[in-house]
C-alpha cells in the first residue's frame, strides 16, 4: 500500500451522480449523489448489498443504463480528462471495450455461446485496431495464455459451454483485456464461483492489475474479498457512499455505524463469537427511503437529528470519510 | 442458556444413522434416452446426527451435499444403503408412513424466493403442513400460525400478507416459520443464508441457534461459506466427488484440518481483514466431473501431495484424533496447516462500538433471563 496518490494522477472520477429510474410506482433514487475517485493503477472496491446502486453506478459509468427509465439526473464522470456523460453515442462506442472494460458475474452474459471464444476475443481487438484476423488470433492466443489458460493454442477454438465456470471467467477477463484497457470494471467477477475458483480468479486479477498496469473498481458485497484486493474501499448504502477510506483503515478504524455493524456481523474465521452482533431491520426500499440519514431506522446511534438531518460526507481523518452526523462515534457515544 | 455440548450430545442415541448411502443420476442421451453414463452424486455415505447437534455438510458445488440432504430425507430415493430416523429405518416406509414422518424431518431451502406460493397467504402456507398432519382446527390452527410468526420474530398480522411483500430475510424466516410448523426433531438447511444481504445472515444465523437451543433441534446444515459453518456447527463433514474426505468436531477441525483438500478450502476463504497474513496454498484446476471421478483418491489430480498409491488406492477415513477422521493415504506426512489469526488484535473502541449492535431477541432473553432469576 502507497501513499495516496496525488491528484492529477485521478483516472476517473465520479462527482454527485445521480441516476434514476423511473416507473409507474415512483422515482428511484437508485444512485443518488455519488462522487469518488480511483487513482491510476488502483483497485476501488465498491461494497454494499443488494439494491444499495454499486452495480447501477457501474453500469453509469460503462453508459449503459438503459434511457427510459433511467435518467441521469445529474453529476459528472471524468475518466482521463473528459466527461463520458458529454460524449456522443460513437465516442462512447470507441471508448468502452478499448479504454474502459467491464466483466460480470455470470460470464454467460458477455459471451456468445454460438461463437468460439477466440472468434469473440478476436472480433473485439479487430473491432478497434487495424490489424489483419490473424494478428487478432494471435493476439487472442496471447490473452488466453495471460489469464492461465493451459494450452490456449486449443481453447480458442472451443465454445463458452465446453469450459467450466472458473475457464469462462478467465475467457471472459482474457476479452475484456484484450486491447489493454486503462480502467477495468468488475462487477462481483467471483460471486457465482467456488471459493477454491474464486481464490484463483482473485490472485489473476491482483496480478494483472500490477501487470497491465491498469486501474480496477471492484463491485462486491463480500467484505472478505475487500479486504483482499481493495486499495481504496467506497461503502454503500440506500444509493449513497456513506464511507470512504483506505482498506486498512476502513477495516480498522470504520468510522460509519453501518460499517462497524456490518464487519461485526459477519461470521469470522479467527474468532470464537457465541452470537453475532446484528444489523436490525432490512435495507429501505428506493422507492419509500427515510427521512434525514438513510441508515437511521436501523442504528442504534440514532436520535432525533438524525431522523430530520441527512449527513453528507466528511473528513473524519485524512482520506477518510463518513456521512454520519454522530461521527467520530468514539467522541459522541462512548 | 443451556446448550447441549457437543460429548453430551454423541452420547446420546442418534436422532439419524446413516450407512452406505449411494445415489447414482443416470445420464440418457438420444431419442431412446438410453442410459450412457451415471452421475455419481453421491458414493458411499456413513454419518450420524445426535440430538439437539448441528452437523454441517461442506464442500464445492457438485460434491453431493445438496443431494446427501435430500436423500435423508427421502426426498429422492437412494440407489444403495440404510438411512434410520429415531432408529427407523424409513427406506422401508409405506407412503403413508413417510407422510407421517416429514411431520419430524423439514427442510429450509437456499432460495426463499422460489420456495414460497406466491399465490397463498402467509398465514395459509404455515397453516398448511398443519393441515396435512391434522393438526388442530381452524382456530387453533391460526393461534398456531401467530405463535410461529412471533418465534421467528414476525408479527401476527403478516399473516394475512403475500409472501411478495416481504424482504428477502423476513421470506427466509417464513419459510422456518413453515418448516418449525409441525414441531421437527430434524431440519435440513441448505445453504440458508447464501441468498441473502450480508447484514441479514447474521439474523437469520441467530435466530436458527435459537430455535435449536429451545427446541433441542438436530440440524444438517448445507453451506459453501466456511465461517457460516464455524459459527453454527458442532461437527463437519467435508464432502468432494460424492465421498466424505474429512469429518470431525468443529474446534478440532478448523485448528487441525488434516485433509490437503480441507486445507486448501480454508486457505481460499477470503477473510475480512486485510491484516491478516497467511501463506496461501491456492488450488489448481477444477473439481473433475462427477461423471466419471478420478480413480483411487478422487481428489489426487489437485492434490500437491499424490503419489503413485493416491491414483490407484482409493482411501478409507482412519481417526486421527478423538472424533475426527480423514480419508487421506498420507494425512500423517501433510504438514500442518498454520493456523488462521486475526492480523492485530481488535482495537478496543471498535470492539465497544461493535458492542451497541447485540440483537433485540438476545436483550429480550437476557432480560427474560434476568427476571426467571430474580423469581426464584
Amino acid at each position: 500500500m502507497t501513499a495516496p496518490a496525488a491528484p492529477d494522477a485521478k483516472l476517473l472520477e465520479v462527482r454527485d451522480l445521480r441516476t434514476y429510474f423511473v416507473g409507474e410506482d415512483g422515482t428511484s433514487r437508485a444512485v443518488d449523489g455519488v462522487g469518488f475517485a480511483l487513482p491510476r493503477g488502483r483497485t476501488l472496491c465498491l461494497v454494499g448489498e443488494s439494491g444499495c446502486g454499486k452495480s447501477v453506478t457501474a453500469l453509469t459509468i460503462m453508459g449503459l443504463v438503459p434511457q427510459p427509465p433511467g435518467k441521469i439526473a445529474s453529476g459528472e464522470i471524468v475518466f482521463d480528462g473528459r466527461d463520458l456523460l458529454k460524449l456522443d453515442r460513437e465516442a462512447m462506442n470507441d471508448l468502452r471495450g478499448n479504454r474502459v472494460a467491464m466483466i460480470f458475474q455470470e460470464p454467460m452474459t458477455s459471451l456468445n455461446p454460438a461463437f468460439t471464444i477466440g472468434d469473440q476475443i478476436a472480433e473485439v481487438i479487430l473491432r478497434h485496431r487495424k490489424i489483419g484476423p490473424r494478428e487478432a488470433r494471435e493476439r487472442a492466443i496471447e490473452m488466453l495464455r495471460r489469464v492461465r489458460i493451459p494450452a490456449p493454442e486449443q481453447r480458442i477454438d472451443e465454445y463458452p459451454h465446453k469450459l467450466s465456470g472458473g475457464m469462462r471467467q478467465r475467457a471472459m477477463i482474457a476479452m475484456a483485456l484484450a486491447l489493454d484497457p486503462q480502467l477495468l470494471i468488475a462487477d462481483e467477477p467471483t460471486t457465482a464461483l467456488d471459493v477454491t475458483i474464486q481464490a484463483q480468479i482473485l490472485e489473476l486479477l491482483r496480478e494483472l492489475r500490477a501487470e497491465f498496469g491498469m486501474s480496477l473498481l471492484l463491485i462486491t458485497h463480500d467484505l472478505g474479498v475487500v479486504a483482499e484486493v481493495a486499495d481504496e474501499v467506497a461503502v454503500m448504502y440506500a444509493g449513497r457512499i456513506v464511507e470512504r477510506a483506505d482498506a486498512a483503515t476502513l477495516f480498522r478504524r470504520p468510522g460509519h455505524p453501518y460499517t462497524i455493524g456490518l464487519l461485526a456481523s459477519i461470521p469470522k474465521l479467527t474468532v470464537e463469537q457465541d452470537e453475532l452482533p446484528v444489523v436490525e431491520g432490512a435495507v429501505p426500499n428506493p422507492l419509500a427511503l427515510p427521512a434525514g440519514c438513510r441508515f437511521h431506522p436501523r442504528c442504534p446511534f440514532a436520535d432525533e437529528e438524525c431522523r430530520r438531518t441527512d449527513p453528507a460526507l466528511a473528513a473524519i481523518a485524512p482520506g477518510h470519510e463518513v456521512a454520519c452526523l454522530k461521527a467520530p462515534l468514539e467522541r459522541h457515544v462512548l | 442458556m443451556v446448550s447441549l455440548s457437543n460429548h453430551e450430545a454423541t452420547s446420546a442415541h442418534p436422532i439419524l444413522e446413516v450407512a452406505g448411502l449411494v445415489k447414482h443420476f443416470p445420464v440418457r442421451k438420444g431419442v431412446l434416452q438410453r442410459a450412457v453414463g451415471q452421475v455419481r452424486a453421491v458414493d458411499g455415505v456413513d454419518l450420524t446426527l445426535a440430538p439437539g447437534e448441528t452437523l454441517a455438510l461442506v464442500g464445492e458445488s457438485g460434491c453431493g451435499k445438496s443431494t446427501l440432504g435430500r436423500l435423508v430425507l427421502r426426498l429422492i430415493e437412494p440407489t444403495a444403503g440404510s438411512i434410520r430416523f429415531e432408529g427407523q429405518d424409513i427406506r422401508a416406509l409405506g407412503d403413508r408412513e413417510l407422510r407421517d414422518l416429514r411431520g419430524r424431518m423439514q427442510i429450509i431451502f437456499q432460495d426463499p424466493y422460489a420456495s414460497l406460493n406466491p399465490t397463498m397467504t402467509v398465514g395459509d402456507m404455515i397453516a398448511e403442513p398443519l393441515m396435512l398432519h391434522g393438526v388442530g382446527n381452524a382456530a387453533e390452527r391460526r393461534r398456531r400460525v401467530a405463535e410461529l410468526l412471533g418465534l421467528v420474530g414476525l408479527m401476527p398480522h403478516h399473516a394475512r400478507r403475500f409472501p411478495h411483500e416481504f424482504s428477502g430475510g423476513q421470506r427466509q424466516r417464513i419459510g422456518i416459520a413453515r418448516a418449525l410448523a409441525v414441531e421437527p426433531r430434524l431440519i435440513v438447511a441448505d445453504e440458508p443464508v447464501s441468498a441473502l444481504d450480508v447484514s441479514i445472515q447474521a439474523q437469520v444465523i441467530n435466530l436458527l441457534r435459537d430455535l435449536q437451543r429451545r427446541f433441542g433441534l438436530s440440524y444438517i446444515l448445507i453451506s459453501h461459506g466456511l465461517a457460516v459453518v464455524k459459527h453454527v456447527a458442532d461437527r463437519v463433514a467435508v464432502m468432494y466427488l460424492g465421498k466424505i474426505v474429512e469429518i470431525g468436531d468443529k474446534r478440532s477441525l478448523f485448528a487441525a484440518p488434516r485433509h490437503p483438500y480441507t486445507q486448501a478450502l480454508l486457505s481460499a476463504i477470503p477473510i475480512p481483514d486485510p491484516a491478516v497474513k497467511r501463506r496461501r496454498a491456492i488450488l489448481q484446476g477444477d473439481v473433475p466431473s462427477p461423471l466419471n471421478p478420478p480413480p483411487g483418491c478422487r481428489f489426487h489430480t489437485r492434490c500437491a501431495f499424490a503419489r503413485e498409491r493416491c491414483r490407484k488406492e482409493e482411501p478409507l477415513l482412519e481417526t486421527a484424533a478423538a472424533g475426527h477422521r480423514v480419508a487421506c493415504h498420507f494425512w500423517r506426512e501433510v504438514p500442518a496447516m498454520e493456523p488462521i489469526r486475526a492480523g492485530i488484535d481488535a482495537d478496543p473502541q471498535l470492539v465497544r462500538l461493535q458492542g451497541f449492535f447485540r440483537s433485540r431477541r438476545r436483550d429480550e432473553r437476557d432480560a427474560a433471563l434476568a427476571s426467571a432469576g430474580a423469581r426464584t
